[in-house]
């Protein structure tokens, strides 16, 4: 046991003298209330006969003595803080105290105890500072770092624990300070973390069974246009089978609320056709009887092309693109002349995207714009280049027969074939806004966006008259990834370089990388995230699934953020094994504090002597 | 406090008679009838005559008729002594205890006295104290009431030895009354066996109060004996308080029970009960007055 509030010499030697006090106390002679009798004659009778009581006496007098001392030692207790002893040779160390909390996820999930793996953590960390007095504790999370101290002050890091919570965070981050003489990490181990060797490990997993949705998307469905499948992953955990309750909600219509069987250790995939009108948001609830985790049981889809996209194209000779547009599934497109966009587009009406064909207005189209070999010398195309770094082109410069020798990598010119291109001249956009995402050996980009400014665009350096652009097979698909990521943009991002991106749009709980044109972040409810700006993305500490609003130059992008993810919701394993190094941490160690349970059973014990004392059970 | 009734009250009383199991023969003449045969009115009986006997009480006609000289008895009306001894020891300090008793032995003085009885007011608490002079007629009452009034609570009680100093000096046998709450650690049954040898017949008003019966608050008390002064420490627990309520039930019910084995009339006085109520109603249920 340790003591939270005295040292435990001084801890022990309170409870001694509150015993001892409390002892001498009963044990003294109080003088009672004198009353006058005229005789004590009946009264000796009655005490004679009295006197065949003494052995229960005796117990009434024994019960309250203990029913007393117990009720001083109590109460002394209450004033130590006690609380369970903890790793002794740890605790034991002098020098700093790191206590590392991990906040991933699945802390958050329930036990057979009723609290949480985060509650038992917090306790743990509690009672290890409880056992620390004397030395400069810190206080980190997994997710945040360093969180409180190094510091003396146990009320800084009390304070600091009760207001963290799980929120995910960097599986590889560690957090450190400088001379920790023990490092203490409690963990439910679910996800793999190398730690520095000599952290002491202090294990809150618990077997928990466990429904998720692992995955939720809605596809644009095979038979029909316009149609969209929601797809839906739920997995059971469980090691019994169960029955989980599926919702889909489109605002406040059900699109469907079955009952379903998943097989233990199950995956149920579910298909819900989804007809065309309606809100864009679907969202995906299930309910189980036997549910750790409430995080993944949640989940929400956006509908990319809930409703046709309207282009309009500006050109003089603009067939070739209206073949092209005809054929792209949920398009509907307009066309008019450069003079009819000069005398009333350019305020920004019309569609939703616009496309450029061999011109450009001379200020920056406020909508999110597609251009096709604009002159060169447009003003905010074009731009003096700095000389450092040396330029590659000069305004109004074209280069002859270019080759697309690289796939790019940007979204915009994914999956475009460059081997079918056959480009005769290409011209060269000089201004420092427009970033090339494919570019010819020689350096000159074929294919620049631009995200600063009111709206994003896309320049191509090419058109049909200079290339086989319009029957060339990577054209399809050039022009629909140019008129998604303009119109539809997926601002996240990987978080981690080489890390799978989610499908379009959807990220999962915790630390979310956005492409630094995102500039503002708000939940379903308009509040905002707060972002940080870190090399070239922007990231946020998303805290909960929902629907997200990412918004930055020229874009407005709905981010639905899930938390289903087989490594999350699988809380049935754990990477710690059962190696003697790591503690484990008992169940209900997150209960009240000790001290509580101390005053709350010193109270009643004094109202049960104040009661069986009224009544003269005891003395 | 004072001891002086109202006329109803005292008319009431001079309806009623002091009732003695026994005839005793005072010194006086009174309304009494005595066992023995004397100068009384109403005819009792004859007897032969012998030499000396008072010539005026020959039967004249007996003689004419039977020829033998008979000499005519009358019934002998004498007064009763009654001996009031009222408890004054400070088991009976309690004012309403000794209110009562000092009105019962004033009702019962002025019964005798209108009665023309011979009342002795004897207190008593260790021993007895200074007896109030024998007398009789009403006009005596106030002069008895004035020491009653005057009479403190004091000292112990010793039932036997104030007893037995009043069996040791002479006196006629008569009519005892005992006024006293009998809370004598040496007992009442001797003590009164003493007074029944002395040829008295014994009456017992047992004076008794609330703070006598019950033992009052729970908790831990210091009990003080208002006669020896000894102190006593006591948890009063209902159960003990229970205990003492038995205790005091079972002393009055050993009293009432030695009073009635030997004859010997009792009645309890409450001193929460009316006073009147005692008098008139208790006292006759109890055959003491009629």
């Amino acid at each position: 046991m340790t003591f939270g509030a005295l040292a435990a010499w001084q801890a022990w030697a309170l409870l001694a003298a509150a015993a001892a006090i409390a002892a001498a106390l009963f044990l003294l002679k109080l003088r009672p209330p004198r009353t006058v009798v005229p005789s004590l004659l009946v009264w000796r009778r009655v005490l004679d006969e009295a006197r065949e009581l003494t052995l229960w006496e005796r117990i009434r007098r024994a019960v309250s003595l203990v029913l007393t001392v117990l009720v001083a030692v109590l109460l002394a207790a209450a004033i130590t803080r006690p609380s369970r002893d903890v790793n002794g040779t740890a605790a034991a160390a002098a020098g700093r105290l790191l206590v590392v909390l991990d906040s991933s996820w699945s802390m958050q999930a329930g036990t057979r105890s009723g609290e949480t793996r985060w509650d038992r953590a917090v306790a743990e960390a509690r009672r290890l500072f409880a056992g620390s007095r004397g030395r400069e504790i810190a206080l980190a999370t997994t997710a945040d770092g360093l969180v409180e101290g190094p510091t003396m002050d146990a009320a800084l890091v009390e304070t600091a624990l009760e207001r963290l919570l799980p929120s995910g965070g960097d599986r590889t981050a560690w957090p450190r300070t400088a001379e920790a003489a023990a490092v203490h990490f409690i963990t439910d181990g679910a996800m793999m973390r190398a730690t520095e060797p000599g952290v002491i490990v202090h294990s809150v997993y618990e077997p928990a069974p466990n429904v998720a949705i692992l995955a939720f998307t809605v596809r644009r469905a095979l038979a029909g246009e316009r149609r969209w499948d929601a797809y839906l992953e739920i997995a059971n955990f469980a090691p019994v089978g169960q029955t989980v309750h599926v919702t889909l909600e489109r605002e406040n219509a059900r699109l469907f609320d079955q009952p379903l069987q998943v097989a233990a250790t199950g995956v149920l995939r579910q298909v819900v056709p989804i007809a065309p009108p309606g809100n864009a948001v679907i969202t995906a609830r299930i309910r189980a009887g036997q549910n750790a985790l409430t995080l993944d049981d949640e989940a929400v889809a956006w509908i990319g092309g809930a409703s046709p996209l309207a282009v309009t194209v500006v050109g003089t000779d603009t067939g070739w693109l209206q073949t092209a547009l005809e054929q792209s599934d949920g398009v509907d497109a307009t066309f008019i002349t450069p003079e009819a966009y000069g005398q009333g587009m350019q305020s920004g009406g019309g569609g939703e995207v616009v496309v450029f064909d061999g011109w450009a207005p001379d200020a920056p189209p406020k909508r999110p714009a597609l251009l096709f070999a604009p002159p060169s010398l447009t003003p905010w195309l074009s731009a003096q280049p700095s000389s450092d770094p040396p330029a590659v082109a000069t305004p109004g410069s074209e280069e002859r027969r270019p080759r697309w020798e690289v796939p790019g990598g940007h979204p915009v010119v994914d999956g475009v074939d460059p081997y079918t291109l056959v480009i005769d001249r290409a011209r060269a956009y000089t201004h420092p806004d427009l970033v090339p995402v494919a570019a010819s050996a020689r350096g000159t980009a074929l294919v620049s966006v631009r995200e600063s400014g009111e709206a994003r665009a896309v320049v191509v350096a090419f058109g049909p008259g200079e290339s086989n652009l319009a029957s060339a097979p990577g054209f399809p698909v050039l022009l629909a990834n140019a008129l998604e990521w303009l119109a539809r943009p997926s601002p996240v991002l990987p978080l981690f370089d080489g890390e799978d991106q989610r499908a379009g749009g959807t990220a999962a709980p915790g630390l979310v990388a956005f492409v630094p044109s995102v500039l503002r972040l708000a939940d379903a409810r308009g509040r905002r995230v707060p972002l940080w700006r870190l090399d070239d993305r922007a990231l946020a500490l998303v805290p909960a699934p929902g629907l997200y609003t990412a918004e930055g130059s020229g874009f407005r992008a709905p981010v639905a953020v899930n938390a289903g993810d087989p490594e999350l919701s699988n809380l049935s394993r754990s990477t710690l094994g059962a190696s003697a190094e790591e503690t484990p941490v008992p169940v209900g160690a997150s209960g009240r504090p000790w001290w509580v349970y101390c005053a709350v059973i010193a109270f009643g014990l004094i109202l049960a002597e104040w009661w069986t004392w009224q009544r003269r059970i005891t003395v | 406090m004072s001891l002086r009734f109202d006329d109803q009250f005292l008319k009431k009383l001079e309806y009623l008679h002091v009732v003695s199991k026994r005839a005793f023969a005072g010194h006086n003449r009174a309304d009494r009838l005595t066992p023995t045969r004397g100068r009384g009115l109403e005819f009792a009986d004859h007897r032969p005559y012998t030499a000396g006997d008072d010539f005026r009480h020959i039967d004249w006609k007996a003689y004419k008729r039977l020829n033998r000289l008979l000499l005519r008895l009358f019934d002998e009306e004498r007064d009763l002594p009654i001996y009031l001894m009222l408890d004054v020891s400070r088991s009976m300090a309690e004012p309403s205890k000794f209110d009562m008793a000092r009105r019962i032995a004033a009702a019962l003085c002025y019964v005798g006295l209108a009665h023309l009885d011979k009342v002795t007011i004897l207190p008593f608490g260790a021993g007895l104290a200074r007896e109030s002079a024998a007398g009789r007629g009403k006009g005596r009452i106030f002069r008895i009431f004035e020491q009653l009034e005057q009479l403190e609570p004091a000292g112990q009680t010793d039932l036997r030895e104030s007893f037995k100093e009043f069996a040791s000096r002479p006196r006629q046998t008569g009519l005892a009354v005992v006024i006293s709450d009998f809370l004598d650690a040496g007992g009442f049954d001797g003590s009164l066996k003493i007074l029944r040898t002395g040829g008295h017949d014994v009456f017992v008003v047992h004076i008794t109060s609330e703070r006598d019966r019950d033992p009052g608050a729970l908790g831990e008390v210091r009990c003080l004996d208002a006669e020896t002064g000894e102190t006593r420490d006591i948890e009063i627990t209902p159960r003990l308080a229970a205990a003492y309520r038995k205790a005091w039930d079972t002393h009055a019910a050993e009293l009432q029970r030695f009073c009635g084995r030997y004859g010997i009339g009792y009645v309890r006085a409450d001193a929460e009960r009316p006073f009147e109520e005692i008098v008139l109603t208790a006292f006759r249920q109890g055959r003491f007055l009629e």
